[in-house]
Formats: C-alpha cells, sequence, structure tokens
C-alpha cells in the first residue's frame, strides 16, 4: 500500500457497471459459458504481459463428481472474471507494470474470499464492490489516490469478509466450547468429585 | 453414577486396598456417607511432584511495585485462551491496565474462565459453600486438590514438622462438627497411599459417641485440618493421640484458642488463608506480629484501594490475586474480599501479609438454647437457588433472612430455617437490592463468642 493509485470511486462504479456477460456461468468442463481462460489472458496482455497456455491453464478447470466441489469452483472463476473487468481500468493500463502481480492475484488471491462471498454480490452490494477494488489495490501494492496508508488498512481491515468471518467462526466455536463445558458439568455434578484434604 | 476402584485410584496397590479396606471396617469406624478417591494417574502424580519440588524449593519473591517474571506470559496466557478475559477486548499498556475480576463473575458463566487448551475430559465441579457472599461453582480437576499436600507440607515446614506419608496409615484427617456433612475414607497417591479421613465428630454420624476417640486413637493422623469450632470440639474428648500440627482454615482462628489447643495438643497450630478459587495462599507465622508466609510461587498477590489503585506497603485493602495452580481457573487480578496488608519483614523482594481480616465466625442459638454454628446455616441454605443470603439473629432470638431475588416459596425458607433452629423459631425474610459488592453474611446481636 505503499502508493496511490486510482480514485476509489472510479473502481467502484466500474463495478456496478460490470456487464451482465461476466457474471455468466464459467466453463467447466464441457459446461458454463464463459471462457475464463481466456479472459485471463486477454487481461494479462492489456495490462501488457504476455499470456501463454501453461499460464491460464490454473483458469481451466475439469467437472467433478462432486457437485459442490464444482459450486465452489464456479463461484471462484465467477470472481476471476468480475476481477478481470475491473483490472481491466485504463488506470492500470496506462501503467503498464501490474500484469505480473494481476497474475498473482486472479491464481491465488481470490479463493478464500470467493468461499465465503458469492461472485454476483461483486458487483450488486456497495460494501462487497469496495471491499474487492481495495483488496485488488492491496494485492497490487497500492491504495486509493489520497487515503493514508493507516485509513486504507482500516478501511479494508473493516469491510473484510474473511475477517469478519473468521470472526464469527471463533464466536460459534466460543459457543460450541461454552456448552461442551455446561454440559460436562452437568455430568461431573452428577458424579463423584475427588477427594479433598481442607476446606475452605 | 459411582466409580470403580481403579478409577477412584488408578494407581492403587494391594497394601492400598489393604488400608482402605481396614479403614472402613474398623470396629469403631464412623456411619462413612460418602466414597471418593483421588482419581490420580501416573501422569499426574509426575505433575504434582514437579510441583512439590518448585513449592518447596521456591519462595514467592517480588520487589514493592514490581512483577514476578512469570506475570507477563501468564496474561498473554489468559489474553489469548480464557475467553472471559479475551472477550473484553480493552488495549492494555500496563498490568495495572487489567479489569479486576470478582466472584460474582464466576458465578455468572464458570465456563468462561476455562482456557481453551485445557482438557474437560476430567472435569469436577465444587459448590462453594458461600460463607463469603456469593456461593460460586468452581470448575476444577482431580490434580488440582492432590496439589494441596505440597503446599500443606510447605506450610507444615515453616514450624518445622514433615508430613512423612506412607501406606498403613493415615496422614491428614479432616476434622468437621457439623449437623451433616460428607464423610469418608480415602487414600491419598501423592502421599504414598496414605489414608486420607473426612470425619465429623456430630455423634449422630457415629454408632458409638466413644466411638470417635477409638478411632481417632486407633488410626492416629500425622496432621489434622478443619475450623476452630471442630478442632475445640476434638479438644473436648478425652483423645490420647497427639498429631504432628493441627491446621486451621475456612473461619479466623483467634490466638487464644490457638494457644490452648497448642496446650491441649502438644503441638504447633497453623493458621492458614486458603480459599477455594486459589488454595492455600499463606499460613500465620508464629510471634506478635502475625506475619503470613506466602506460599505459592505462581500467585502474586497485590493490595488494592476500593478504586484498584495498588495501595503502599503495609497499608490496608483488599487482596487481589493473580496466578493460582487451578488449570481450570486462571486468576487475573481476582478482588478475593479479604482485606489485609502486604509487608516486606525480612527483606526487599519476600513479600508477606499481615492483619487478614475475612470469613469471621458467627454464632446462632436454636430455640433450644444450642449453639448453631454458621456452616450448618450455609449447608441448609445450599438447597436453594439463591444467589446471596444473609442471615441476622436479633437479642430475642428472631431470625432475619435477606436474600437475592428468587421464587421459591416464602414458607419453603421458613420450614427449612425452622427444621435447625426449632419449630418455634421466628423468622422473617428481607431481600437483597445489589448484587455488586460483598455482604457480611451472618451477623448476631446475642453475642455468642466464637472460640
Amino acid at each position: 500500500m505503499d502508493e496511490q493509485g486510482p480514485v476509489l470511486e472510479t473502481l467502484t462504479h466500474r463495478l456496478a457497471e460490470c456487464p451482465g456477460e461476466f457474471l455468466m456461468p464459467p466453463r467447466i468442463g464441457s459446461e458454463g459459458t464463459i471462457h475464463v481462460d481466456a479472459v485471463v489472458a486477454d487481461l494479462i496482455r492489456y495490462l501488457g504481459g504476455s499470456a501463454d497456455k501453461s499460464l491460464t491453464a490454473p483458469f481451466r478447470a475439469s467437472l467433478n463428481p462432486d457437485i459442490n466441489a464444482n459450486k465452489a469452483v464456479s463461484n471462484w472463476l465467477s470472481t476471476v472474471l468480475v476481477t478481470c473487468w475491473l483490472l481491466h481500468d485504463s488506470w492500470f493500463q496506462t501503467e503498464a507494470r501490474f500484469s505480473s502481480l494481476a497474475y498473482g492475484f486472479l491464481s491465488n488471491g481470490l479463493q478464500d474470499i470467493a468461499r465465503i462471498v458469492a461472485s454476483a454480490r461483486f458487483v450488486n452490494d456497495q460494501d462487497r464492490r469496495e471491499e474487492l477494488a481495495r483488496l485488488c489495490l492491496a494485492q497490487l501494492g497500492l491504495r486509493p489516490s489520497g487515503e493514508s496508508i493507516a485509513v486504507a488498512e482500516d478501511r479494508l481491515a473493516t469491510l473484510s469478509s474473511l475477517g469478519r468471518h473468521k470472526v464469527i467462526q471463533a464466536a460459534r466455536a466460543a459457543e460450541a466450547r461454552a456448552l461442551a463445558i455446561r454440559e460436562a458439568m452437568k455430568k461431573a455434578a452428577a458424579e463423584e468429585a475427588a477427594a479433598k484434604y481442607t476446606r475452605e | 453414577m459411582p466409580l470403580s476402584e481403579n478409577e477412584r485410584y488408578p494407581l492403587i496397590s494391594q497394601s492400598g486396598k489393604k488400608l482402605l479396606k481396614a479403614l472402613h471396617e474398623h470396629p469403631s469406624a464412623p456411619l462413612f456417607n460418602h466414597h471418593v478417591g483421588d482419581r490420580i494417574d501416573s501422569s499426574a502424580l509426575k505433575s504434582i511432584y514437579a510441583f512439590q519440588a518448585d513449592v518447596l524449593t521456591r519462595t514467592p519473591r517480588w520487589a514493592h511495585d514490581q512483577y514476578p517474571e512469570w506475570v507477563a506470559p501468564f496474561v498473554k496466557y489468559c489474553e489469548r485462551e480464557v475467553p472471559f478475559y479475551r472477550q473484553r477486548k480493552q488495549v492494555l499498556v500496563s498490568f495495572a491496565d487489567i479489569p479486576t475480576t470478582c466472584r460474582a463473575d464466576f458465578g455468572q458463566a464458570p465456563w468462561l474462565f476455562v482456557p481453551d487448551d485445557q482438557s474437560i475430559d476430567d472435569l469436577i465441579v465444587y459448590s462453594t459453600s458461600g460463607t463469603t457472599g456469593h456461593p460460586v461453582t468452581i470448575l476444577s480437576l482431580p490434580i488440582v486438590s492432590s496439589m494441596y499436600v505440597p503446599l500443606l507440607r510447605a506450610a507444615l515446614r515453616t514450624r518445622g514438622v514433615e508430613m512423612m506419608g506412607g501406606s498403613g496409615r493415615v496422614s491428614i484427617a479432616q476434622i468437621c462438627c457439623q449437623k451433616s456433612t460428607y464423610t469418608f475414607a480415602a487414600l491419598s497417591s501423592v502421599l504414598g497411599e496414605a489414608g486420607n479421613l473426612k470425619l465429623n465428630l456430630n455423634p449422630s454420624d457415629w454408632r458409638m459417641p466413644d466411638d470417635r476417640i477409638r478411632y481417632f486413637d486407633a488410626w492416629a493422623p500425622e496432621i489434622l485440618t478443619g475450623d476452630p469450632i471442630s478442632f475445640q470440639q476434638l479438644a473436648s474428648l478425652p483423645c490420647a493421640h497427639h498429631p504432628k500440627a493441627l491446621i486451621s482454615t475456612s473461619m479466623t482462628l483467634l490466638p487464644g484458642l490457638q494457644i490452648d489447643l497448642e496446650k491441649r495438643f502438644n503441638c504447633p497450630i497453623l493458621d492458614l488463608y486458603s480459599m477455594n478459587e486459589t488454595g492455600p495462599i499463606a499460613v500465620g507465622l508464629p510471634g506478635a506480629d502475625s506475619f503470613y508466609q506466602l506460599l505459592q510461587p505462581r500467585l502474586f498477590i497485590e493490595i488494592l484501594t476500593p478504586s484498584g489503585d495498588p495501595c503502599p506497603v503495609g497499608v490496608r485493602g483488599e487482596i487481589t490475586v493473580t496466578g493460582g495452580f487451578n488449570p481450570l481457573l486462571p486468576l487475573l487480578r481476582y478482588r478475593t474480599g479479604d482485606q489485609a496488608t502486604l509487608v516486606y519483614p525480612f527483606d526487599s523482594t519476600t513479600p508477606a501479609l499481615a492483619s487478614i481480616e475475612g470469613r469471621p465466625v458467627t454464632l446462632f442459638r436454636d430455640t433450644a438454647g444450642q449453639v448453631i454454628n454458621n456452616i450448618d446455616v450455609t449447608q441448609l441454605m445450599r438447597r436453594f437457588a439463591i444467589a446471596r443470603f444473609t442471615l441476622h439473629q436479633s437479642t430475642d432470638g428472631s431470625l432475619i433472612l435477606r436474600l437475592s431475588p428468587h421464587a421459591i416459596p416464602e414458607n419453603e425458607i421458613i420450614s427449612a430455617l425452622q427444621s435447625l433452629f426449632g419449630a418455634d423459631q421466628r423468622a422473617v425474610l428481607g431481600r437483597i437490592d445489589t448484587y455488586e459488592g460483598k455482604l457480611i453474611q451472618y451477623t448476631s446481636d446475642i453475642g455468642l463468642v466464637p472460640p
């Protein structure tokens, strides 16, 4: 986040106007419409890089017998497509130095968030648009134009679906632990204790 | 569900079994009403011996305005693993910024004090008597009960007394004098399978009143633990056995009785400052200054003002503790409700407590003129789901029982009091309005003088 990037509103506005084609089902095996590997390859070239077939291989998925696994891959690829649309902003093209970092973000930086946020929400939900825009900038070492590093970090943490997910998971774990102890207390209360040596 | 003998004593030997049988089947044995073991396996025993080595060789040390080196990592551990401390989400700059805790915190949700990294497979639940105001549930493990033994040993060493233990004998007898209480004969693995008895001197717990004397003399316990009232009752019996020491807990031991008991039993009478939340904290040293030597190397003690500021050395305030040896109850700045001063009588890094004041004995009178110990009232009230209560007896013998909000019919509570004090006992009920703040639980205008 050392460097200032584009104005945030430009990016969130761009996401809000994401064409419907980018949300069509991604191609997985013989199903779906959009060939995500081709879209990624176009983007990398647009950003000044070169993309051969081996580079875009991670975005060519095969059908899995497990329906849930297919759904998860589909949402990740769909999130990649929305992010490709975002990175097609002319600011990134003009800079012509982000192809490598953008590729890293697309191939390794979206799996976790795609597990908990449906791709369409990065287009339809104001907070998720801002989250994706900020996440993308942070992955490229940038922060929104006109913001300090502290503000940018704080805002990203506030919006973070992953952070919120962790908090919810921790709360659930704490609840489960408390319940387990309360159950153990009931059981222990009906059982023998251990011999004591004094009384207080 | 009763445990099997092997579950009660995972390490029991043939000689241990023989002793246990003899303790139960002695012709003068009391009508034991409870079976319980120490539930100590070899791994737990190893941990207790390690704890014992620490307790017997390391004196609790810190200079005024400083903290022992283990405190900072302990605080971090609590904030990471203990839900109650973790959820407070405060930015702590120094130890003094840590909010204090109190008994009411346990009362509301004891499970929030159990660290996430601790197993609850062997959980034990103790409901404390609540003689200090809030009856609470303490979560514990079998190992915690046995860790009292090293601390008792450390206390005894201040008078040059060694508890030897060993198979075939009784090392500790807990003496009670109550209308009713659990009594048992058990073995102590940490004392080499020596016996550990809990005896109630109430004659109704024995086949013959003189069995109390015969059983006591036959098993000749090395050490007695108990409260001043129980010791006074024992002293009135013509027992021949002289134990190595008596350890008084649970109530304030007044010096007059201490001297009388020392003469009667011809051994030191130790006043142990101990509570369920922490175990033994300090033991009174002989001499007019009444210093209490600290016993636990990993229990840090502060003396705080009501607003939470540390008191200067020698200034009276509330005893507040951090640390402890119960893995299921790590304490961070826990306000005990007891008052004392922290002093440095030996050197500048060895603190001691002085002028401890708490848990006064209160005696009531029943309608037949007999004395009732406040512990019996506590036991009586335990059956009711009431968070707090106080009992006052007026000069005419009538009782005022004040209770925190509850849904129990008034006649049930009055009947319970009459079962203890007599059918003609007059009693009125009142209400405790505030949950916070420590109450003086038992008071009396009658002026029966505790021993």
